[in-house]
């Protein structure tokens, strides 16, 4: 029988924007066993159980900060097809059960992984929170789920869970150059776990870190005799600082990868030089044990990779590759076919508008001719909360500014309406544009909902975030397949980098201000209205009880009358009272001795009471 | 304030209506003198009517109406919960505890010829019961019947109390010179060969054979032990009650001594499930990496051993194997013993929780209990690694249990010696043979951990003994022992959190009581009085399975999540929110 496995990859990067990226890919693979999930000897047993107690065929977990920048580093090939994600945390599941128990394992399911990597999943276990697309984010018989957390903060407390479940951990390897301060001062940093399962591959399980960091080199500024700026020149010391000393020892490959893009590529041929790892342009400071060219359809190369075996270096002679310029250089990404953004029209706390708008970046001018019937397809998918409730039939699509018949664009809508505290609104829409056009934009107008006062999160005045849209356009393939002479070199990257790969993008995460009430309203309303009662009350008694009139002759009797003492004393020494005197003395004294009996009454009360309530 | 003075201004305009004039008088006190010297209304002459005191009837009804609205709003939901049943169950617990009856069985197997006398088993029976008061109050034996059967030549006689499961002349004193394993299950069949249900009669035979070896004890696998020797009634009486009493009810464990039945907690989940985690831990992977066949060989060791403790856990069984794990305490070099010494007093440091990530198990959910076993393995620095007793010996098992939590062996890779080189990142395999020997220590811990005794040493017993071992782990009558003390302890731990809930309940009035806890509570009584039923006709192992039941479920009502949460108020918040 196959035997667990585990490899480890690094991919590194120079970008235009003279950042850098660089990717951790770790593949812990299991085979199918009967005894999956009580006995393992390099991959994760929480993974493993995982899997067998929730039934999951496929499922990807995204811890992301920061966003993928689409027109500098990239929209249109793996690495922003398969590893941008959108901000915060991003779940989807596939699960392999009956659909009616699905909504129930995922809920399980999201509290589990809650537990596993310390972040706050959980909160994509109500109903509002999580919604089954079908075709529009993957196509699915239904048994997808997808929940986004966009305001779930990433940090170092997630990267050691996920750390966990490599054998090695950040102790040996590859991933040791995990250096946290590091990584988390990047641009972006986007920390993913994917989980394959099936009954005859059994798991695999690829851990995959993206960062993009911007090189410390103290030689940054420097300017060549041309007069351009040089592009930084880095090495994983300076990236990570540190150095690779060795692999993983149990891990079956380890291996680094520097990748040229096709725009550096072109300027070296331009240069009329070879594109080796030593070249007009630039220079890599280790000689790699391997190069690789990817061809593209048209036989054509496009983009370089130099690898490197970990297995040959060691403690003694750490591994620590980089690159030098020695020109100036100035190269773009290529982008996807057109730039997505979406953002919020309207003001108020009463009702707006969601846009989307696709900008086209010239590269379908390149790719297709351009006949007057000819489209592009574009594939959008989005999840709005319940409280924002979205118009559907309020849809608008302008095209190059002017508006346009929905039947012209829209070639498929899937919509599943909001339901206030039950279900999000969903929609998946597949749209044909023209090839001819610049700019599109969508338009959907939206009221929000009110809250009630306990389902505010804390700062509600800082508004909602509603997740990211995903905008694909099946048309376009970003895979890259890098034609290699030895069957045994087999790398999960470049696998996952030749696997089909729609090019995809991630919109903004979109901040709605929602009208939130004076939280310590219910207090006020309290005391105002008891104010209102008692004074009701108080004066209400008083008119029943007291009798003005009498009160006054009482006041003026009392101004004739002596006091009550003298009386008693008068009495004592046997002198006759005035007869009218006595008269009144009586009256005087009784509602003396009542009052007594009166707080006697309710001393006795209290004591009773407090006995009682006590034992 | 400010506010309410303004409102209550507001409020009173000075009309010259009655009410009105009388409540800008009221509030404008003292009253003016002048309004007393000028016309003064006259006294009254008759008495008050009752429209003042309808109306303030009228308020006062509804007050009244409104009191019941009141109550009904603030009315809560209280299952009833069956106090008086609880306070019942724990008074037959207290005045008696469950016992367990059982039997003693003696068997003389005498060598001459002739039929013995009968009335020398009634004899032998009477002298055999009064050794009884030896029995220890810890004890959970109840009642002992006890049966004597003396078989000779001629037949066999038994005493009038019980009817034999003896087959007569199936065995005689010539079969004890045999094998000990083959005589015990000879032994077995005899006794009718079943391990039987209902009540356990644990048999004792002596086999009088004067082959000059001189007298020694076997304790079996089964329920019976033998001996073998010459010798004399009195001594053998002696050596019957010793045997029954020592081993058979209290497992060997002394007076002083822990273990079972001695205040131990079982190292079990309250839903009665056990998850055993066991995990290969090389310290530095860049000396040398092992790997185990854990799957076949532990599962193949551990399945009689998982199977035996049914009754009394679900257990399962788990394995994994990391890297990088150093230990967390210091060991020192000793050269004396060739290696590196880790003293008692540093074993509490061994565990290093930052690096060894045993998991918890997925499968151990709620509140199941997880008990780790993890082999060690030095890196090439510290190897060899021993465990040093305090009196100076060094471990035989290099092993030690924590109680609770689990064990840990320190494997010392073969060919591993101070200054050993590095095998630089060699992978290689825990051969098969090793691998059963750390399972067996694992036994051994998990044995203790279950308040047994690791393995017997004849303490105490003037004569050599001897133990068989059996492949479960365990004997049955150390089973049946665990499965009395389980049942007990559970029954009253059972008890224990009913009456805390109960008393939970009364004392907070306003607590919300779920019907799901009422009917939890319903069935775990239901399943005390089960086991306690169980336990009075000494059906030990199914006494055992309700006792874990009626502790699940009664766990299960005290932690149900609606108890937990802040759904009661007290009478002060009551009134707080109500009379203000």
């Amino acid at each position: 029988a196959a035997a667990e496995e585990f490899t480890e990859e690094l991919l590194l990067r120079p970008l235009p924007d003279r950042k850098a990226l660089a990717h951790f890919h770790f593949r812990s693979s299991a085979p199918p066993a009967s005894a999956a999930g009580r006995h393992h000897h390099l991959f994760p047993k929480a993974i493993s159980q995982l899997v067998q107690k929730f039934h999951i065929s496929e499922l990807e977990l995204s811890f992301t900060q920061g966003r993928w920048n689409y027109e500098q580093w990239g929209g249109y090939d793996p690495m922003s097809t398969n590893n941008a994600k959108p901000p915060g945390v991003e779940l989807w599941a596939i699960f392999d059960l009956p659909l009616a128990e699905i909504d129930a394992t995922w809920k399980n399911l999201t509290h589990t992984l809650s537990g596993l990597f310390c972040a706050s999943i959980n909160f994509l276990e109500s109903s509002t929170a999580f919604s089954a697309p079908r075709w529009g984010f993957k196509l699915n018989e239904g048994n997808l789920r997808y929940g986004a957390l966009p305001r779930e903060a990433v940090c170092t407390e997630n990267l050691t869970p996920w750390l966990k479940l490599l054998p090695c951990r950040d102790k040996a390897g590859i991933a040791s150059l995990l250096y946290r301060p590091s990584v988390y001062k990047g641009y972006y940093h986007s920390q993913k776990l994917k989980l394959k399962s099936s009954q005859s591959l059994g798991i695999i399980l690829d851990q995959t870190l993206t960062v993009v960091l911007q090189p410390n080199t103290v030689s940054g500024k420097q300017l060549h005799s041309t007069g351009g700026q040089l592009q930084p020149s880095w090495s994983m010391e300076h990236l990570f600082s540190k150095k690779l000393s060795g692999k993983c020892l149990v891990s079956k490959s380890s291996r680094v990868f520097v990748e040229i893009e096709k725009g550096i590529v072109d300027n070296v041929d331009k240069a009329g030089s070879d594109v080796s790892s030593n070249n007009d342009l630039f220079v890599l400071s280790t000689a790699p044990d391997r190069s690789l060219k990817e061809l593209d359809n048209l036989e054509v190369q496009s983009s370089s990779l130099y690898e490197y075996d970990v297995n040959n270096y060691n403690s003694d002679k750490p591994l620590n590759v980089g690159i030098t310029w020695k020109l100036p250089l100035i190269w773009s990404c290529t982008r996807a076919p057109y730039h997505a953004s979406r953002f919020l029209m309207g003001s108020g706390n009463e009702r707006g508008s969601i846009a989307m708008s696709f900008l086209s970046t010239g590269l379908d001018k390149q790719l297709v001719d351009s006949s007057n019937d000819c489209s592009i397809k574009a594939v959008v998918f989005q999840v709005v909360p319940w409280y924002v409730k979205v118009y559907y039939h309020s849809l608008e699509v302008f095209i190059d500014g002017n508006s346009k018949a929905i039947s012209e664009v829209v070639d498929k809508i899937h919509v599943t309406p909001s339901e206030d505290k039950l279900l999000p609104g969903t929609m998946e829409m597949l749209l044909k544009f023209p090839c001819s056009m610049q700019l599109a934009t969508l338009t959907l107008d939206f009221d929000k909902g009110f809250l009630h006062i306990d389902e505010y999160p804390p700062d509600a005045n800082q508004g909602f975030d509603i997740p990211s849209a995903l905008v694909s356009f099946p048309e376009f393939n970003s895979s890259r397949s890098y034609p290699e002479a030895d069957p045994l070199f087999v790398s999960p990257l470049l696998e996952n980098f030749k696997e089909d790969g729609v090019v995809k993008s991630y919109t903004e995460v979109l901040l709605v201000p929602l009208t939130t009430p004076d939280f310590s309203m219910p207090y006020n309303v309290i005391t105002f209205t008891c104010t209102v009662l008692a004074l009701y009350f108080g004066s209400l008694l008083n008119a029943l009880r007291r009798r003005i009139g009498e009160e006054e002759r009482g006041l003026k009797k009392a101004a004739d009358k002596r006091g009550l003492i003298p009386l008693l004393i008068a009495k004592l020494r046997g002198q006759k009272v005035d007869p009218s005197e006595s008269e009144s003395t009586s009256p005087a004294s009784l509602p003396r001795s009542k009052l007594l009996l009166k707080v006697v009454f309710v001393a006795v009360v209290a004591i009773v009471f407090h006995y009682l309530s006590n034992s | 304030a400010r506010k309410m003075a303004e409102i209550a201004g507001d409020e009173t305009p000075p009309l010259p209506s009655s009410s009105g004039a009388e409540e800008s008088s009221l509030l404008s006190s003292p009253p003016s003198p002048t309004a007393i010297s000028g016309d003064e209304p006259p006294p009254r002459t008759r008495k008050p009517g009752t429209k003042r005191l309808v109306l303030t009837a009228s308020v006062l009804l509804s007050f009244l109406v409104g009191l019941p609205l009141l109550l009904k709003s603030t009315e809560i939901h209280r299952s009833p919960l069956p106090s008086d049943a609880i306070a019942d169950l724990s008074r037959r617990l207290q005045s008696h505890p469950p016992s367990f009856p059982c039997g003693l069985h003696a068997v003389f197997l005498r060598s001459g010829p002739g039929s013995p006398v009968a009335s020398l088993a009634d004899q032998l029976e009477r002298a055999i019961s009064t050794q009884h008061h030896l029995l220890p109050a810890s004890s959970t034996a109840g009642n002992i019947s006890v049966s004597v059967t003396i078989q000779s030549g001629g037949g066999c006689t038994s005493s009038t109390a019980a009817a034999s499961p003896w087959r007569c002349g199936l065995l005689t004193a010539a079969d004890s010179v045999r094998d000990d394993e083959v005589f015990d299950e000879l032994l077995h069949s005899a006794l009718g060969g079943r391990d039987g249900d209902g009540m356990k009669v644990y048999t004792i035979v002596i086999a009088e054979d004067d082959d000059g070896k001189g007298t020694r004890v076997v304790i079996g696998k089964h329920r019976h032990a033998w001996v073998v020797g010459k010798v004399d009634e009195a001594e053998a009486l002696s050596l019957i009650g010793n045997v029954f009493i020592k081993y058979f009810m209290n497992g060997g464990i002394e007076e002083g001594e822990t273990g079972i039945g001695k205040g131990e907690f079982m190292p079990v989940g309250s839903d009665g499930n056990v998850v055993l985690s066991f995990s290969l831990l090389n310290a530095d992977p860049n000396d040398w990496v092992y790997d185990w066949e854990f799957k076949n060989i532990g599962e193949r060791i551990l399945t009689p051993v998982v199977e035996a403790l049914r009754p009394v856990a679900d257990i399962n069984i788990e394995s994994q194997v990391l890297y990088h794990t150093p230990k967390s305490s210091y060991s020192y070099s000793d050269d004396k013993l060739g290696g590196n010494v880790l003293s008692m007093g540093d074993i509490p440091f061994f565990v290093n929780s930052n690096e060894w990530h045993l998991d918890t198990s997925i499968s151990a959910t709620g509140r199941s209990k997880v008990l780790q076993f993890v082999v060690y393995i030095p890196s090439a620095r510290e190897c060899p690694l021993y465990l040093q007793l305090p009196d100076g010996e060094l471990s035989k098992t290099n092993a030690f249990i924590s109680p609770m939590w689990g064990g840990v062996v320190i494997w010392n890779p073969p060919g591993c010696s101070v200054g050993s080189k590095k095998a630089h990142g060699t992978r290689r395999q825990m051969s098969s043979q090793e691998l059963m020997e750390t399972l067996e220590i694992f036994i051994g811990q998990l044995r203790q951990l279950f308040g047994l005794k690791p393995n017997y040493h004849a303490q105490g017993m003037d004569v050599a003994t001897k133990f068989l071992v059996s492949e479960k782990g365990f004997a049955q009558w150390e089973l049946d022992l665990l499965y009395r003390h389980h049942a007990c302890s559970n029954l009253l731990s059972c008890v224990a959190t009913l009456e805390s809930l109960s008393s939970l309940v009364q004392s907070l009035p306003r607590m919300i009581v779920m019907d799901e806890i009422g009917r939890q509570v319903e069935l775990s009584l239901e399943a005390a009085s089960l086991a306690q039923r169980n336990a009075t006709l000494g059906i030990g192992d199914s006494s055992a399975v309700s006792a874990t039941r009626a502790r699940a479920l009664a766990e299960d009502a005290f932690f149900h999540p609606s108890i937990m949460s802040i759904s009661y108020a007290s009478v002060e918040h009551y009134f707080a929110i109500y009379m203000e």
